[in-house]
Formats: structure tokens, sequence, C-alpha cells
């Protein structure tokens, strides 16, 4: 039997090595694909590599007299959340997305709560349409605000630090009496987070209602994730482990995202399906 | 003392040359009055610029002439720092151009923010190291102090001191054009502005639009003062078309890489981008403006003139600022017209934002090259009137 099945294993090698030979024959006589069909990130890296050796890659950062690494992030791909919490607390708002109904709420709250100028908003609804199956396609809401990155590219450009990051909470804020109307936060924030507002002649963000709501009740929760009736915004802190926002982008299997991750900004601003 | 003894029993006396003076001023007037009101009234209220489209044409002037100035030093330089001979009759008044456009520069972005007044105390008070704008800012400040100290040690004929000035001026003024790149490289979230040959490719233009300036306005400033040139001026001249031709070539490589980024997308990191520059709306722009104005017809004109017809020599001048204008432009506002989301399947989104510049945009474009004009005209009569140099 031992033997049998060894000549029977000798023989099945054989015919697949006939039929790998025959493979790579055919292979032979395909064209070559080209480069069009790699990946856009893999393309770019190659380009990188090739300017690289041509001596024109010179790192957008020669001379000058701060990094760009935002720029190189660009084309590494980039990290979402790498576990460790800056902040305590480490606020953050997880977007239920499928729950949301466009009922727009949350914009009513936002704006009356934080008296935002008619000129602008400080959050807003994305109307999606994502394909599902071929023909078919899913409506999908999707609220917007400013990311509160961790890394954040608008506090980074500013030149007389009137946005900032809290050093305790990590909310990017504003103190308008230094805004000088540059506007170059709005040309480099990702997300379309911000607006500059005519009456008070300065760039208006979302705070998480840092100075109308969160200093008072004490850090409880923003007026959009109060007003909303679907629980869509789930406003909480990543340092706690008790609050539903953590437990949603940690429970296992729970799959999470966030907007624009290949700019490394590392955002606060998590979205899961349900 | 001194500055009694050189001017000229003449001084206040007034002629055509006067009067072209007061034209362009009085235009640059006019122009720089809409700024003036749309920082009364705010400039979401004048401008074509939007919560998705914040920076507007005015940026486009401010880096053309802070980046023209650049490259102004740079060819000062050859002259009064490395003492190339042959750049040295061309000294004084490339001195001069470079501080009157860094100024004009600095004008337009001030004009260009909401409130400019606070400038001053909060970059001093309240200081962003990080940020490139501070540093650009402060720099080209800088470098226009040690440019006026430069001009005063020409005028006084102090070149030891005036060259020392100018080491100063061209480290400064170098590494604010290092930073001008990295301030539109940084911003990361945009398309367009972080291609790895950005910092080459400023030098290279700065430098190229600096060459253009001279051959231009030395053969302005000789029909202006009725002077026919000298022998060492044609020659200063000629080496300067040669250094043009150079970066022409050089323009041409670069302008080769967007025409190949925006016809095949695996040769740039923003394809979105190029496309919309080089196939789709802004193709009339881009093929008349950077390609024909700014590096074709310049580089056609100078190899039939031989760098020996100033007039020739003038029209690849003007042709190429014109068509690096438009450069500067693109470089501004096209990579802003990429939607935020555009990946995202939004409903209703535009494939591409749109931005016209308003009224009183180009008015004050227009205020800000007047003011140029105006300075530069002003220059050559005190030069004249002073004896500056001789």
């Amino acid at each position: 039997m031992n033997l049998n099945s060894k000549e029977d294993l000798e023989e099945d090698r054989m015919k697949v090595n006939k039929e790998d030979s025959m493979k790579i024959e055919d292979l032979k006589k395909l064209s070559n694909e080209g480069i069009e069909n790699i990946p856009s990130v893999e393309r770019r890296q190659f380009m990188q590599f090739g300017l690289a050796i041509t001596g024109v890659f010179l790192g957008g950062t020669v001379l000058s007299l701060t990094s760009a690494k935002n720029v190189e992030s660009a084309v590494s791909g980039g990290k979402i959340l790498d576990g460790d919490y800056p902040y305590n607390p480490h606020y953050t708002m997880v977007i239920r997305e499928k729950h949301c109904i466009d009922c727009e709420k949350c914009l009513d709250a936002c704006r009356s709560t934080n008296n935002v100028s008619l000129h602008g908003y400080r959050t807003d609804i994305l109307e999606r349409s994502v394909p599902k199956a071929p023909g078919e396609r899913e409506r999908i809401f999707m609220p917007i605000l400013c990311n509160h990155c961790n890394r954040p590219p608008c506090v980074r450009v500013c030149p007389t630090r009137a946005t900032f990051k809290d050093k305790i909470n990590g909310i990017v804020r504003m103190d308008i009496t230094k805004c000088i109307g540059c506007k170059t936060c709005m040309a480099a924030c990702p997300y379309n987070a911000r607006f500059f507002d005519e009456e008070i002649r300065a760039i208006d963000k979302c705070n998480f209602c840092y100075d109308t709501r969160l200093k008072e009740s004490n850090g409880k929760i923003t007026a959009c994730a109060a007003a909303c009736p679907a629980n869509v915004r789930v406003f909480g802190d990543l340092t706690n482990p008790e609050t539903p926002a953590y437990k949603l982008i940690h429970s296992s299997g729970k799959v999470f995202w966030v907007l624009r991750p290949e700019l490394n900004s590392m955002p606060n601003v998590f979205y899961v399906e349900k | 003392m001194i500055l009694e003894k050189k001017i000229d029993s003449k001084f206040l006396t007034f002629g055509p040359q006067e009067m072209i003076f007061v034209v362009l001023a009085i235009i640059s007037v006019i122009g720089l009055s809409f700024g003036a009101h749309a920082l009364l009234v705010g400039h979401d209220n004048v401008f074509g610029t939007s919560r998705e489209i914040p920076w507007g044409l005015l940026i486009s002037p401010y880096v053309f002439f802070a980046c023209l100035s650049t490259g102004l030093c740079i060819v000062l330089s050859l002259g009064q720092i490395f003492n190339i001979k042959v750049f040295k009759p061309i000294i004084n008044r490339t001195a001069f151009l470079s501080l009157v456009t860094m100024a004009t520069g600095l004008l337009c972005i001030t004009i260009e923010l909401e409130n400019p007044w606070r400038v001053p105390f909060f970059a001093l008070l309240s200081p962003h190291p990080a940020s490139n704008i501070w540093w650009k800012t402060t720099i080209y400040s800088l470098f226009m102090i040690f440019m006026v100290f430069n001009l005063l040690s020409l005028f006084m004929k102090n070149e030891k001191r005036a060259r020392i000035f100018s080491i100063i001026a061209l480290i400064t003024v170098t590494l604010g054009n290092l930073n001008m790149n990295s301030d539109m490289a940084i911003l990361g979230g945009r398309g367009f502005w972080s291609e790895n040959y950005m910092p080459l490719y400023f030098l290279t233009l700065s430098t190229l639009t600096g060459c253009a300036a001279i051959l231009l306005f030395t053969w302005v400033a000789n029909i202006f003062n009725k002077e026919t040139s000298t022998e060492a001026e044609d020659n200063a001249l000629r080496a300067t078309a040669r250094l043009f031709m150079f970066l022409l070539f050089g323009l041409l490589y670069f302008t080769g890489m967007k025409i190949m980024g925006g016809f095949y997308p695996e040769f740039t990191k923003n394809p979105e981008a190029m496309y919309l520059l080089v196939q789709d709306d802004f193709a009339p722009n881009f093929w008349i403006g950077e390609v024909i104005l700014a590096v074709i017809l310049p580089l056609f004109l100078v190899l039939v003139s031989r760098g020996r017809n100033k007039g020739l020599l003038a029209i690849a001048g003007i042709s190429c600022l014109v068509g690096t204008f438009t450069l500067y432009y693109h470089l501004v506002i096209v990579g802003q017209l990429i939607p935020h989301y555009f990946q995202f399947n939004v409903v209703d989104l535009p494939q591409f934002y749109s931005y016209t510049p308003s009224l009183h945009e180009i008015m004050i474009t227009v205020g800000a090259i007047f003011f140029f004009l105006a300075a530069f005209v002003l220059g050559e009569i005190l030069f004249k009137k002073i004896n500056f140099g001789k």
C-alpha cells in the first residue's frame, strides 16, 4: 500500500510539474500588463524611488526650517489608532453611520448652542450613494465635523498659535483674538471643518462644545450628540473603558474607520456601521 | 552730507518721467483702494474665495513677486558676492528690483489677510516656529531690511559692507523661498503641492523670473532714460540671457513632468489635479500660459536673438513673466479645486470645486503690479538724480 501510494504521489507530482510548466509557457505568451494596474500607492512609491535615484527627489524640506512629515505620510498609508491616548480625558466621537436618518437635529443644536454664524457651519451631514451590489446602491448619511486630530495639520500651519491643541483634553480650539485671517488652517484641513466667520473676524470650528457645554457639565456630552434621536453621535473619553464611545471601537470584531487615514493626521472621530 | 553732495540740482524738476510715475501711482492707489474696501466689509462679501477655496488670486502675486525677488537676489549674488565681473554692471538695478518686488509681494499678502493689523503683535508675542508661514514672513521682512542696507552701502560706495549684507540677504531669501514651497507642501490635505520636485522647481522658477525681469527692465530703463546701453551692460545682458536659456531648459523639464502627470497618473501624486490642469478646464491656461508663454516662446526668442537683440530678449522676458504668473496661479488654485470628500461617493458633490476671481481681487492684483511699476520708475528717476553708484 505504501509503495503504491508513493508511486501515486510521484505520478501526481509529475502531473503537477507538467501542468506548471504548461502554465509558465502560457504565461510567457501573455502580453505585459503594464504599470497601470498597480495600486496607486505602490505606483507613487515606485515613482518616488525613481526620483530619488535620479536626484530630483529633495524631500520637500531642503533647508526648510520645518519638516514636512505629513507629505510623506500621504504616500505611506497612515495610522488610525496606535492604542496610546496622550490626553486625559481624551475626547472622541464615534459616528454610528447607518443609524443616521439626516434629521439634522444635530446641526440645529450645534448652531443654537454655539451661536454659529449663518455664513458657515461647524458640522454637516453628507449624503452618500454607495455601491452595494451590481446595479444596486445604498444611501448612507455621513455626519462630518472637526476630527480633532492628534497631529492636526491646521495647528501645525498657524503662524500665531491662534488655533491650538488643548494640552489636557486634545480638543483643537481657537483663540480668536490671535487669528490674523490667513486661512492657511482652512487650506490645510483635510475635512473642510473650518470657516472664516466675518462676524467675529476669525476662524470658527467645532470644539466639542468646549466653551458652551463641556466646561459647565464637566465633560459629559456635546450638543449634537445630545440632540441626536438615533444615538448616531456617541461622544466620550477614550481613556475611560466604561464610556460607550470606548466600547464601540474596542469591542472585539467591530470594524471602525476614520476619514482620510492616508494623511496620518490621527483623527479622533471614528466611524462604525451600527 | 554724502546724500546732499550726490543730489543733483535738478532734483525737484517735474518732467514726462515724473508724469509717468504719477499715472502709475494713481492706478496703483485705485487698485489698492479695493483692498481697503475689502478690509472694511470683509473678504467673504467681495472676494471669490469660499470655505472650500480659502486661497484665491491674491496668493499668486504674492508668490510671484516673492519668488521674483529671490531670483533677482540670486542673480545679484553672481556679481556682488561671487565676483563674476560680467554681472557687475547690473548690480544696482537688480538690487533695487529685488527690494521692490519683495515689498510688492508682502503688500499683496498683507491685503490678502483678514486681520493684518494683528500680525506685528502676535507674530512677536505668540510665534509658532513650527509654522512655515511664520518663518517665511519673518525671513522676508528681515530680507527687506538687509536689502535696504545693501542698497544704502552701494549708494555710499562701500562695496565690502554691501557684499556682507548681500550675502546675508541671499541666505535669508533662499531660506524664505524653500519655506514658501514647504508652506504649500505641508498642506497634505489638498492635492498638488507635495510633489517631490518642489524645492528645485521653486528655485529654478525664481532664478528664471529674476533673469526675465533683468532682461525686460534693463531694456525698459534704457528707453525710459533715453540712454544707449554700455558695452559692459550689453555683456551683462548676454550673460543673463545665457543663464535664462539654461533655466528655460530646466523649466521645460519640469513642465514635461507636469504634462506626463496630466496624461499618465502614475507619474504624479495628484492625478486628479494634474488631469484638471493638463486636460480639463485649465488646459487652455496651461498650454498657453505655462507651456507657450513661460517656456517655448522665450526659448525660441532667446535662441533666435542669440542673446544679442535686446528687444527680443525683453519680449522673451515679459512672455516668461506672464507665463510664470499663470503657473503660480495654477499652483495656488488647481489643487484646491479637488473636493475634500471626492472619494466618498457624496451625492451632489461637484467633480471639482469652482473659483473665479472677483473684481476686488483683480483690481488689487492690478494695483500691486502698478505699485511695482511705479516703484521701478521712481527708482530710475531718483537714482539718475542722485547719481546712484556712479
